[in-house]
């Protein structure tokens, strides 16, 4: 990364005069490495778009990906398993198939590994670079009655990759944080730290080793434990301390988290401006963090499956009014009645459905920020980060309506960055294809050997979305 | 990387077996219908009632010199087929068993000994093959290596199957038939051993002089050598002899000569720090201890063999029967693992004994065999005859639905011309169609509040305000926050317990913690690791802590400075931020650790370590005696802690928390506000821990009890008269309407503000009657449908229930919400609803896998029916001991799971008897081991 030209201060900006100034120190970078290296990133966002509006390309709701048409690889007709478990709702179906292809086992469990952590898993066995962080998953969502409605990094047995960091704040301290024990690190006292964390690794270090009493799954566990605590090691006693100009803290969030994001799946009321805001600075925080490789594997999520908000404000896109969001006044409506996704749920091939086309379009809008954000990082090759990395774009079904009774997860919107030359771009493709095949398809090229999906069903390689 | 896949159920026996397997009824979730346990039935007779040492001393009667041992063996080794000619031909007890293989951990003959390399043949996954240090020393006769001159087996590499085994289950059993030449000196001489190389033995069977003596290496005893158990004298006869040596888990130890028992004492301790060592047959480790004379066989089990199996093994005799393994037939299994699941998932929602479209009824045999409307479903034999078949692979069904994968249609093709085999007459979609939530065991991350709970028991510091503020909170998951499985550990977390390890340990009290004095001896190192760790400490983890503390001391710092450091360290152990237990083993089910035991309990009934009497228990090896185990629970259950658990348990299990942040719609509930939200929380808490702990009434009266507890604004809120100030009890014998959970806020508000039907008759389906409805068909328009004026929700309901599209599924689920109707969203009573519809009470309930529904005449009744209801009391038990042990319930986990409901259903039903019965039980007190 050493060719890569980064200013002194690079100011991320939020919508709605949100900004956080942070001087990008070369030494905040955390690997020296010229080579590019293997990244993998999902990309999901809420309520997915009707198979029938994906067909009319860059003049419908796809609009937004216009800018990037000559970077991404944009497919349809391409259909899930029926990802469901008995008596929960196609959301959530949908939500959970998305980069694993896989049903659930469990409310916060897919039922496998997601396709960047097969990719991370095969290039970097022994694990990354001291400093990168080994997964991150962020996102600006409120429904969270499943965690599989908005977490989607999954680890080989089904289990969250890493914590979701839902708070720019959070995501700000997951990558960048240091960490400050009471009394200083300094001479004695941080000597005895260091002996008791040694004491403490040691500890783990037998209960992963040969000798452990535990099982493989258990010592896994222990060892994802022990790189937390080497993390933890790192930031206590290595980063440098504060600098004047150093990183400064993101503001606190604005809108709702917890339980009061999601008050009995009764929905919030949520300003288009806040909402935008809060994602686009979780949507900075994560590029600065790819920019500065201190992440190469993770998910990003902007509204979770099946989102329940009633928003308002003006829509707006390349300067030109698009939209006037009123969700409940539209609706005529109060509570769970009148959110959004209710607009997926009144969805008709036959009409306009003016407000879902207003919503689609603003969510892959704010998709695309984050690529946008992307393609400004100049990887050590001269290409941008989201031509070098394995980015996958995709979402839930929304509303099976548009398609076969046997196939509720059919025509599932997708998007493929090049991933190194790997992929074509500049297309749109339909695929006809399961995305358990694409995403096979996709892990082959990206040198992984792993393969989701049952041990036995015959591939059907997709071999059109090679480069 | 399969989707719900489950564990492999192949089946091997082995050729000496024949297999019986049972086709039982089963009630709809009695999962003892699929119990695949085989009857064994000896399929042929081994040699039996050879009195092998009475012949062999026979022969040395006869005073053979020496050098026609040989020809000694030869006649011996003939009056063993003697006497299996003699079991064969019908004089021996043809009833008996062959050799015991039920914890089997390692197994040598010489009967067809070839080269320098006796093989382990137990078949244990872990191999421990053993080499002849001297091929010259030894010659082979009549199935026996003769030890002539002093050599020994050594195995290979330094065994940890046995010490792995034995450290967890306490007991040991070495058997072995031998025949010693007369020895003068009443000297050791090693026959088996396990040794680490010095003096230091694991278990030592030797002889000495005319006498045996077994030792078994404890915390009790040192290095091992002392306190040997002997036979008496002149027992150790140069004759072909039985020996076994036997230790259960209580300390109690046995040698058994010839079937019979020779000796006893007890040999009291643990082996909990036995290490992987060499195993040796015929010499001690330094080469100190030869023994000369035959061996036979030599077998050891990590489990003592009750008398009876010993007195087994001796009448089976020296020589081995190869075990042959043979798979048995996995034509039956095809069923449970692929054919019900299928049948559950695809076919019930429509053809079932309730619904029977087209007159077809898949969920039994009997009437799946009876065919419907348009004839034959299934004609075992002749897939192509079978209207499931064809529908299946034109794909016409399911019908609306997706057809089945290509697997799946195989499977089902294969199961019809394959006979149709139908192991069980049921099937209960709640249990077959679950998809496999079987995952390797995980180590279990303390929860948020049991790591609070855990700091202040193993320190004496209370640090759970800062704890819940550093600690992240822990994410529900699978209808708890305590499911294994995702309790995985972020950055936050590593850094919350580095923080207050560090702030607990400089508030320790360090007398209280290691006593008076100033030096941080081994045993202080030892003691407070007991207490921390919630075990003993190994050698290992001493050296590291005593490294630590020195470390601390060298650099200047204090005593005190030490044992602080020392139990920051441990605070931050994986073996205390953990439930840590041994997990490697043969794949198979061992008993539980003493220790793992005190902790499971514990963390079950309290959330928190064991304290000082279970863990002296533990530490006894008395906590394996059922008796002792019953005591410590009762003793437990009398504590405030168990309240405390037991509340977690109703708070996590009805998701209480919602209550903080609901936010019912403003316009339709203008008067909310959060207080009630808590009110309501307070409600449900006061009336379990009233009805559980206060009455010990059993839990199905949750249902129905006519009382509850409520602060005058949501007394008001319920349209009761408010009494005095607080949460108060209230009788509601005389207000019908209300009584039991389904009744008060905190359930009711689960429907949301529109007081969902669907949303309230699911809750009653899954989380009460533990049943299953399929998803909506694709396509299906799901929005929620308003009441209005003339149009009231239930007759919304009904429209779906009589839907011919909807019906098969709402009817299974929203007529069990139509005795809620006159709740509103947020609890309150009402005869007509907002837009002026009058409200109903009656219903009827079709409780999963009956074919006829029950009606109710007003929601009191339903409340009755449902308490009545063991469908409903089964699936308390399953609820209860999903969060006792952690993770959501398997297929594997059902036969336990009827035992502990059916032995709690026998004691009253109550919460305490069904800890009892889950503490008791073997998802307790056995643990699944990895291969």
């Amino acid at each position: 990364m050493t060719n890569r030209h980064i200013s002194r201060r690079t100011v991320l900006r939020g919508v709605g005069g949100i900004g956080i100034g942070l001087p990008l120190l070369d030494e905040m970078r955390a690997s020296a490495s010229a080579a590019v290296p293997v990244r993998a990133f999902n990309v999901f966002f809420g309520l997915g778009i009707p198979a029938p509006l994906q067909s009319e390309g860059f003049d419908g709701v796809m609009e937004p990906l216009r800018p990037l048409a000559d970077r991404l690889l944009i497919l349809r007709n391409v259909d899930q398993v029926r990802c469901d478990e008995s008596g929960i709702n196609a959301h959530f179906d949908g939500s959970s198939g998305a980069f694993t292809a896989e049903p659930p086992n469990g409310e916060a469990r897919a039922g496998g590994p997601s396709i960047d952590q097969v990719v991370r898993q095969t290039h970097y066995p022994n694990g990354q670079p001291r400093g990168v962080t080994p997964t991150v998953i962020a996102g600006t969502y409120f429904r969270r009655s499943r965690i599989s409605r908005y977490v989607h990094s999954y680890r080989s047995d089904g289990t969250v990759a890493a914590a979701m960091q839902e708070k720019p704040r959070d995501l700000f301290d997951r990558v960048f944080g240091r960490i400050e024990l009471p009394e200083g690190a300094a001479g004695e006292k941080e000597r005895f730290r260091r002996s008791v964390l040694d004491a403490v690794v040691g500890q783990y270090q037998h209960f992963i080793g040969d000798n452990s009493p535990l099982g493989a799954e258990s010592r896994s566990r222990l060892a994802d434990h022990l790189d937390r605590i080497r993390e933890f090691e790192q930031r206590a006693f290595s980063q440098r301390r504060e600098e004047p100009n150093g990183p400064q803290l993101p503001p606190r969030s604005r809108i709702a988290h917890g339980g009061y994001a999601d008050p009995g799946g009764e929905g919030i009321d949520m300003d288009l401006a806040a909402l935008t805001s809060e994602w686009r600075l979780t949507a900075d925080l994560y590029a600065l963090a790819v920019e500065m490789d201190r992440v190469r594997f993770g998910s990003l999520t902007f509204l979770a499956a099946g989102e329940r908000l009633r928003i308002r404000g003006d829509y707006e896109f390349a300067g030109r009014k698009v939209f006037e969001f009123d969700d409940a006044g539209q609706r005529d409506a109060t509570g769970a009645k009148a959110c959004s996704h209710e607009w997926w749920h009144d969805y008709k091939p036959e009409s306009q459905n003016p407000q879902l086309r207003a919503h689609a379009h603003m969510h892959l809008r704010e998709a695309a920020y984050f690529l946008h954000r992307l393609d400004a990082v100049r990887d050590a090759n001269g290409q941008s980060a989201l031509q070098n990395s394995m980015v996958t774009v995709s979402t839930e079904s929304g509303d099976g309506r548009h398609s076969d009774v046997k196939r509720e997860l059919s025509g599932v919107f997708h998007a493929i960055s090049g991933a190194g030359g790997r992929f074509k771009t500049g297309q749109i493709l339909d695929l006809g294809s399961e995305a358990l095949d694409l995403y096979n398809t996709m892990l082959d090229a990206m040198g992984a050997t792993d393969r989701l999906g049952p041990a036995d069903r015959e591939g059907r390689p997709t071999d059109s979305i090679r480069a | 990387m399969t989707p719900g896949s489950r564990r492999p159920t192949q089946r091997w026996e082995f050729a000496w077996f024949e297999v019986a397997r049972k086709t039982p009824r089963r009630s709809p979730i009695n999962r003892q219908g699929t119990d695949t346990s085989v009857r064994l039935i000896p399929a042929r007779a081994q040699p039996q009632e050879m009195r092998y040492a009475e012949a062999s001393a026979r022969i040395q009667e006869a005073a053979l010199p020496g050098g026609l041992r040989a020809v000694r063996h030869m006649i011996a080794s003939c009056m063993l087929w003697l006497g299996c000619f003699h079991a064969l031909s019908g004089g021996g007890l043809a009833q008996d068993l062959p050799r015991v293989r039920d914890g089997l951990v390692a197994l040598y003959d010489f009967g067809s000994l070839k080269g320098e390399l006796v093989p382990d043949r137990s078949g244990f996954l872990e191999v421990a093959d053993t080499k002849l240090d001297d091929p010259d020393a030894v010659t082979l006769a009549g199935g026996s290596l003769m030890i002539d001159r002093p050599t020994r087996l050594r195995s290979l590499e330094r065994v940890a199957k046995i010490a792995d085994l034995v450290r967890v289950s306490g007991e040991l059993t070495v058997e072995a038939w031998i025949e010693p030449v007369a020895q003068g000196e009443a000297t050791s001489a090693g026959i088996v051993m396990m040794s680490n190389g010095t003096s230091q033995h694991n278990f030592a069977l030797v002889q000495a002089g005319d006498r045996f003596e077994a030792r078994f290496r404890t915390s009790r005893t040192g290095t091992g050598e002392a306190h040997p158990l002997r036979t008496p004298e002149a027992s150790a006869r140069p004759a072909l002899t039985h020996v076994t040596f036997t230790r259960d888990r209580t300390g109690r130890a046995r040698v058994f000569l010839d079937g019979e028992i020779a000796s006893e004492a007890t040999i009291a301790g643990s082996a909990s720090d036995w290490e992987k060592t060499t195993l040796l047959i015929g010499n001690g480790p330094r080469g100190r201890e030869p023994w000369l004379g035959s061996v036979y066989l030599v077998a050891i089990y990590g489990r003592d063999l009750l008398a009876e199996e010993v007195g087994r093994n001796f009448r089976a005799g020296p020589s081995l029967v190869e075990p042959v393994p043979v798979k048995v037939s996995a034509r039956p299994t095809l069923f449970e693992d692929k054919i019900a699941p299928l049948l559950a998932s695809h076919c019930l929602d429509c053809h079932d004994s309730a619904v029977r479209q087209a007159g077809l009824d898949l969920s039994s045999r009997e009437s799946a065999l009876a065919g419907g409307d348009h004839g034959n479903a299934i004609v075992p034999g002749a897939a192509s005859e079978s209207l499931v078949w064809l529908m299946a692979e034109s794909e016409a069904m399911p019908q609306n639905r997706p057809p089945l994968s290509a697997a799946q249609k195989q499977a089902l093709r294969e199961w019809i011309d394959g006979g149709a085999a139908w192991p069980y007459e049921t099937i209960d979609p709640a249990l077959d169609g679950r998809g496999g939530h079987d995952l390797p065991s995980a180590v279990r991350r303390l929860t948020a509040s049991e790591y609070a709970a855990s700091i202040r028991s193993a320190t004496g510091v209370d640090l759970s305000d800062e704890a819940a503020r550093l600690v992240p909170p822990d994410l529900r998951a699978d209808g708890f926050e305590n499911t294994a499985y995702n309790l995985t550990v972020d950055l936050r977390h590593v850094e919350a317990y580095a923080r207050l390890a560090e702030s607990a340990a400089e508030r320790i009290d360090i007398k209280r913690m290691v006593g008076d004095g100033t030096d941080l001896a081994d045993s202080r190192i030892r003691r407070m690791g007991e207490r921390i760790l919630r075990g003993p400490l190994s050698e290992r983890e001493i050296d590291l802590y005593r490294t630590l503390a020195e470390s601390v001391r060298s650099s200047g710092g204090s005593f005190e400075g030490a044992v602080r450091h020392v139990v920051e360290a441990m605070l931050q152990s994986p073996r205390f931020l953990y439930r840590i237990e041994q997990q490697k083993g043969d794949g198979s089910r061992w008993p539980t650790d003493a220790h793992e035991l005190a902790a499971r309990l514990s963390y079950i009934i309290w959330g928190e370590p064991p304290d000082t009497a279970l863990s002296t228990a533990a530490a006894a090896g008395t906590l394996h005696d059922v008796e002792e185990l019953r005591s410590q629970v009762r003793r437990m259950l009398a504590d405030p802690r168990a309240v405390a658990r037991s509340v977690e348990f109703v708070a996590q299990w009805l998701d209480l928390g919602r209550l903080e942040t609901l936010r019912p719609d403003s316009e339709q509930f203008p008067l909310w506000n959060p207080q009630l939200g808590a009110d309501m929380r307070s409600e449900t808490i006061a009336f379990f821990k009233d009805l559980v702990w206060d009455q010990r009434r059993p839990l199905a009266d949750l249902l129905n009890a006519q009382f509850t507890y409520l602060t005058p604004p949501l007394a008001t809120h319920y349209g009761l008269d408010g009494q005095g100030s607080g949460l108060r009890r209230y009788e509601l014998a005389g207000i019908p309407s209300r009584g039991g959970i389904l009744t008060q806020g905190a359930v009711l508000t689960k429907g949301g503000s529109e007081a969902s039907m669907v949303t309230r008759g699911l809750f009653v389906l899954e989380d009460l009657l533990f049943g299953e409805v399929g998803s909506p068909p694709p396509g299906t328009d799901t929005t929620p449908v308003p009441a209005s004026a003339g149009r009231s929700r239930r007759a919304i309901a009904t429209d779906r229930v009589e839907s011919p599209a909807c019906g098969g599924c709402h009817g299974r689920f929203e007529p069990l919400a139509f005795g809620l109707e006159r709740f509103d969203g947020l609890g309150s009573y009402h005869d007509i609803d907002e837009h002026g519809n009058e409200l109903r009470e009656d219903g009827e309930i079709l409780f999963p896998g009956s074919d006829e529904p029950v009606a109710y005449a007003t929601s009191a009744e339903m409340m009755e029916l449902l308490a009545a209801s063991d469908r409903v009391r089964r699936n308390l038990t399953r609820k209860v001991t999903q969060f006792a042990i952690g993770r959501p319930l398997s297929p594997t986990d059902d036969p336990a799971v009827d035992g502990i409901h059916r032995r709690s259903q026998a004691s009253g039903g109550t919460y305490a008897s069904l800890i009892e019965a889950i503490v008791t039980s073997d998802l307790v007190r056995r643990s699944q081991t990895e291969p």
